[in-house]
């Protein structure tokens, strides 16, 4: 017994508070993992590749600034339409060397989409569902030619992450390789460590951007679940954090107001109450705006978002858009506002109407009752879907909460198989694929067939036109005109119901690194969560200057 | 000895109808793997990587019965298949990271207790009505009792963060390297005590009671009273006559007990962020990995009958009356 007291005090001797991080390593919490599992293939969509593969240590042709509304020349200096929404051309950066010391060319660029084309597997953004080939030019143009017109492929290409032609040639499958050792043209690209439960990064020492980065390092603890996220938080052990935090002022500023710092701005993508348009109620639009009209959005965003997000646009467009959203279609908030006696109103007007009972009823003698679809553990999505069911409550609908297992919840709402549900929706730099989502005939599939996106079928002849002219014109000034009309319309048409728009969760400490972007200084949204905007970050943090010079 | 093997024919049926149920449910779950994946990403996929992904998963539309014969073919050459949610690498990689760990925490925190907590309880039950026996048993079911969820945060809280005596997080500190070195142990050890202390606290209680129940039984029998009686000494009388009767029900226990370690470590890994495979499992589940669920189920199966096959050869190692 003795003993064993001496070994436990041994113990405890040693037990010196978490060793020092080096200085000029910075600790990134980004995915919630209990162990890592060592996948750097930036090609794959499983998402099984560690963050920041994909914008970290390799790159894409342009990095799109959400925050900015802009798209960024990153491994190509320029593009231009030679033939409008059908043929264009990228100037590849010269000067880019990848992490062996090999010269980038546009022969990888065109390497990397055949692999797209040849593993359809790996081609997540359908880039070969509009391109008709890929040439090298010479060493640094490479040219697309579209095999229709389809000006949104701008980005999806620019986007798509570039691989070196001379490593992944000799890749059989590039679908099922793990990319062990990484070659990349990105500031980072070095494993110095990879441990099941943490793995370290080292800047690429031939990064095209001259003295950068600045940080020598990142690290990547695993944590497994918000609380642990939090507790290193709090201790000051992770400098950049894309987590969400409960009352974050009280529970990590307030530790040491001087360093911590969060950011949220509402740029993530609108949560949506999806109403079945294909089956009687709603597929009435006076029924769905009602239902929009009787949803007190303040409270809403109080109770289930602790205030971090804001009711949503009436467009449905967050703060990402705010370069295109229209302030004019509804300057009174419109078919968002909270109007219960509009919503009660409205109902009367589509034929269902207040009975004794206080139950809202139609001319056969049918109750109104919409269950909430909700998946039963994303407990602020419940609250919320449970403050919507009090306000329809309100005005007489009998609307319960429907809480089911995660995949059973997608498994339903992806067939179509309900009546109200809670989801999220798809975002771009354009609003183009977002309305595109929302009223697209082309992306409706028929009830009890699961599609990706449009859950609620709805399709609109006219926004049919507006979205294959907006293909057509790589015209800005063209584009925007048709993005005005697809807003009207989304607001005429009342497809979905937007609630609020996600903020992108983001904490960082400057207690060892600045040139976090914020509220002040929004160069580049902060979270990490938000790829490819990542690059703009990771190549300006830097260690403090004080720090820098100082005898740490 | 036909007794012997009569049981490890049955763990052999066991295991069989283990393995078929293994295959059969996942596949009952709703949604596919490819849904699940893309669901995941909550909208940040473009739409037509739905499409990509049912490509890159092969997600299987084989009949049933072919799917099986697959799968039992499989399990004979060791393959497992490759994971879905941590495509494209093997499960075996996947669950060899974290299994490691597990045991050693897991399975350590078991040993622990089970030892621990028979001692004390023969030891109580040998003083009957000592300090010992008065306390021990209702202040560690009490302690039993606390929602476990709640006593390993509260562990974190107060032991990990507040008074900073105990590491908050993982296996072994970030200064360290994993390997045969002083320093990687003492590490290891150090980041194992908080978890496995709050573990052989929430099951301490059990052990003890099953053991203080069962030495109470033993030792109001007619042989303790007669080799009282010849004048042997008390320490023999307590292991040779008491302790080794009176542990076959708990060591039965320990074999069943055993088979949680692989599972049961689920919480104590979330909340202390241990690199275990408590984790892989939900991750599994909510992926609707089928390789790697089925990859996990069959490592806890195998270990909950190999660890009940031991128990029985131990058995009749301690106990005549089983060997028919």
């Amino acid at each position: 017994m003795k003993r064993i007291v001496v070994i436990l005090a041994l113990l405890a001797a040693c037990a010196d508070p978490q060793g020092e991080t080096p200085a000029g390593t910075l600790t990134v919490l980004q995915e919630q993992q209990a162990a890592w599992v060592r996948n750097f293939n930036p090609l794959l969509t499983t998402g099984g590749a560690r963050w920041p593969t994909t914008s970290g240590i390799y790159e894409p042709l342009l990095v799109y600034n959400r925050a900015a509304g802009e798209s960024v020349p990153w491994l190509a200096t320029s593009w231009t339409w030679t033939e409008p929404a059908l043929r264009l051309r990228f100037d590849v950066r010269p000067g880019v060397t990848w992490s062996d010391g090999a010269p980038l060319t546009a022969a990888d660029v065109a390497f990397t989409f055949d692999v797209l084309r040849r593993f359809p597997a790996l081609d997540g953004a359908g880039a070969w569902s509009f391109l008709a080939g890929v040439t090298a030019v010479d060493e640094h143009t490479v040219e697309f030619a579209f095999s229709r017109p389809y000006s949104p492929g701008l980005s999806l290409v620019g986007g798509q992450a570039i691989v070196p032609k001379h490593v992944w040639e000799g890749v059989a499958d590039p679908v099922s390789f793990t990319n062990p050792d990484p070659v990349g043209t990105g500031p980072f690209t070095e494993i110095r460590r990879f441990d099941a439960q943490v793995w370290e990064l080292g800047k690429n020492p031939r990064y095209w951007q001259p003295g950068v980065p600045k940080v020598d390092t990142l690290r990547f603890p695993a944590v497994a679940s918000n609380d642990q996220a939090l507790l290193a938080l709090v201790r000051g052990e992770v400098d950049w954090a894309g987590s969400f935090v409960p009352a974050i002022e009280r529970t990590y500023v307030d530790r040491d107001p001087a360093h911590f710092n969060y950011w949220f701005p509402a740029v993530g993508d609108t949560v949506f109450l999806y109403p079945q348009n294909a089956t009687p109620p709603l597929d009435d639009a006076r029924v769905r705006e009602a239902i929009s009209l009787a949803i007190d959005r303040k409270r809403l965003v109080r109770v289930a978002m602790h205030d971090y997000a804001k009711p949503s646009h009436p467009t449905a467009l967050s703060d990402g858009y705010r370069a295109w959203r229209r302030d004019d279609l509804a300057p009174d908030g419109g078919w968002v506002r909270y109007d219960p006696a509009a919503a009660a109103a409205g109902l009367d007007a589509a034929g269902w109407t207040l009975g004794p009972d206080g139950r809202r009823r139609n001319a056969a003698g049918d109750a109104l009752s919409l269950p909430i679809l909700c998946p039963a553990g994303w407990s602020d999505w419940v609250r919320a879907a449970q403050i919507i069911a009090r306000d329809l409550d309100a005005i007489g609908v009998d609307a319960r909460v429907e809480g089911l297992d995660f995949s059973a919840w997608f498994d339903r709402v992806s067939r179509g198989d309900f009546a109200l549900a809670l989801g999220w929706s798809v975002s771009g730099p354009t609003p183009y694929a977002f309305y595109r989502s929302l009223l697209g005939s082309d992306t409706v599939k028929p009830v009890g067939t699961a599609a990706a996106t449009n859950w609620h079928r709805h399709g609109s002849p006219a926004a049919d036109a507006l979205l294959a002219a907006f293909e057509a014109t790589v015209d800005p000034a063209e584009q925007r005109r048709l993005s005005d009309a697809l807003q009207a319309a989304f607001v005429e048409e009342a497809p979905a119901i937007p609630l609020f728009p996600t903020p992108a969760w983001g904490e960082f400490s400057t207690q060892r690194f600045e040139g976090f972007p914020d509220a002040e200084t929004p160069y580049a949204t902060l979270s990490p969560n938000a790829v490819p905007d990542v690059l703009l970050v990771l190549t300006q943090l830097h260690p403090r200057d004080d720090l820098q010079a100082g005898s740490r | 000895m036909s007794g012997l093997l009569r049981r490890m024919g049955l763990y052999a049926l066991a295991a069989w109808f283990a393995l078929t149920l293994n295959f059969l449910l996942p596949r009952m779950m709703p949604g596919d793997p490819a849904q699940a994946l893309f669901a995941r990403f909550q909208g940040r996929l473009e739409p037509a990587a739905l499409e990509a992904l049912t490509v890159t998963l092969g997600v299987s539309t084989a009949p049933l019965g072919e799917q099986y014969l697959t799968y039992l073919g499989q399990l004979v050459r060791g393959e497992l298949g490759i994971s879905l949610v941590y495509f494209p690498s093997p499960v075996s990689e996947v669950i060899a990271g974290g299994l490691g760990w597990t045991m050693f925490l897991a399975g350590g925190a078991l040993v622990v207790a089970f030892t621990l907590g028979s001692v004390l309880g023969a030891v109580a039950a040998w003083r009957r009505g000592g300090w010992l026996d008065t306390v021990a048993p209702p202040l560690l079911s009490f302690l039993g009792a606390f929602p476990y969820f709640w006593l390993a945060m509260a562990a974190v809280w107060l032991l990990g963060f507040q008074l900073g005596w105990f590491p908050v997080r993982h296996a072994y500190g970030p200064e360290v390297q994993p390997g045969f070195t002083l320093a990687f142990a003492a590490s290891a050890v150090r980041h194992a005590l908080l978890p496995g202390a709050t573990m052989v606290l929430a099951s301490l209680g059990g052990w003890v009671l099953t053991m203080r129940n069962a030495m109470m039984g033993v030792l109001d029998d007619e042989p303790i009273r007669f080799a009282q009686a010849r004048g042997l000494p008390p320490a023999r009388v307590f292991f040779h006559y008491g302790v080794r009767n009176a542990l076959l029900p708990s060591l039965t226990s320990f074999g069943m007990a055993f088979g949680f370690v692989l599972s049961g470590a689920l919480l104590t890994e979330i909340v202390f962020a241990y690199p275990g495979q408590g984790y892989l499992l939900l991750q599994a589940v909510r992926g609707q990995d089928y390789p790697l669920l089925q990859g996990l189920f069959l490592t806890i199966t195998l270990a909950v009958l190999a660890a009940n096959a031991l128990v029985d050869v131990v058995v009749v190692l301690l106990d005549p009356r089983t060997r028919g």
